[in-house]
């Protein structure tokens, strides 16, 4: 029997963003931005819903009077992503 | 990018496709290693050309790297400014030359308060410690020795974390210049921290700082 895919995950930009954070210990969201091509609004919502499900903490702060949105993945977010992954791979060995 | 429903092999692509990118974006810019390279192979040529030709420049040339931490909080403060992204390894090879950062200069306060103390005074009885001939000399271990032992292991660490091939055999040359050491008298220990200077730091910065250029040239094309 399949595992089902968390649906938080199984989107494109918010798969996206959580693989970037997986492979760093935190990102600005321009980094983010930058790296996935997505517009800002699109972004900004997707990462909060990646907050609220609890997979990546977002901080917000100031540098050089910029506002800086600094994002990092949690574990439960490295948990989910694991699990995620695993139900690839189980999907393509069937 | 669209959010069209994805089949496994796309996510497995995508994943793949994020964590490679994620990786790539990161470049040194080789400053900090060009600036420590500079200095550490100039007080080891400038301590081996006193010692070879007798004479003195009228200061401790290795105060220069005390005056060497100014710019370099203030490469670091730049650095922490420009950065968007900190990876895990980046993290760690912080942790590890800021732990060899306070290993050097423990190793020159002990230099200072103990070795020199026992030098002076093993010398006020006639006994020369750091003789030219080392054979009729004091088997205290040489602190250009100890001082090339310490530098290879940052930069292997480094090298092998990061899989830069340049710090890698910068090490390698670092821990050959501290076997030579071994067997050679100080003044020629002085001219191996030059060569490690150079061969660990000066020349992996200089190779980091190109492909950082590059990267930005890049980026504006």
């Amino acid at each position: 029997m399949f595992k089902d895919l968390d649906p938080i995950l199984h989107s494109q930009l918010r798969l996206a963003v959580m693989s970037l954070l997986i492979a760093v210990k935190e990102a600005e969201f321009t980094f983010l931005k930058e790296k996935t091509g997505a517009t800002a609004g699109n972004l900004s919502v997707q990462v909060q819903k990646l907050k609220e499900a609890g997979y990546i903490e977002v901080q917000k702060q100031f540098k050089d009077n910029y506002p800086q949105t600094l994002c990092r993945v949690t574990q439960t977010g490295i948990d989910a992503f694991e699990k995620y992954v695993r139900a690839l791979q189980g999907y393509i060995g069937k | 990018m669209n959010e069209q429903p994805m089949n496994e092999q796309e996510s497995l692509r995508l994943i793949t496709e994020m964590i490679g990118k994620a990786k790539k974006s990161i470049h040194e810019t080789g400053v900090s290693a060009m600036l420590w390279g500079s200095v550490i192979a100039l007080c080891g040529f400038v301590t081996f050309a006193e010692m070879h030709w007798r004479f003195y420049i009228g200061f401790d040339v290795w105060v220069l790297t005390l005056l060497a931490l100014l710019p370099q909080v203030f490469i670091s403060i730049r650095e922490r400014k420009q950065r968007r992204v900190l990876t895990h390894t980046q993290e760690a090879m912080n942790a590890v030359w800021l732990v060899y950062g306070l290993s050097i200069f423990a190793l020159v306060f002990y230099f200072n308060t103990v070795t020199e103390p026992v030098t002076r005074e093993l010398a006020g009885r006639g006994i020369r410690v750091f003789d030219n001939d080392r054979l009729r000399s004091v088997p205290i271990p040489s602190h250009g020795s100890l001082l090339l032992l310490l530098y290879g292991i940052p930069t292997l660490v480094t090298g092998i974390a990061q899989r830069f091939r340049p710090m890698k055999l910068g090490a390698v040359v670092c821990y050959a210049c501290f076997v030579v050491s071994c067997y050679v008298t100080t003044e020629w220990d002085m001219f191996l921290n030059g060569i490690a200077g150079v061969c660990n730091w000066l020349i992996p910065g200089l190779i980091l700082w190109q492909r950082h250029r590059a990267g930005i040239k890049a980026a504006h094309v």
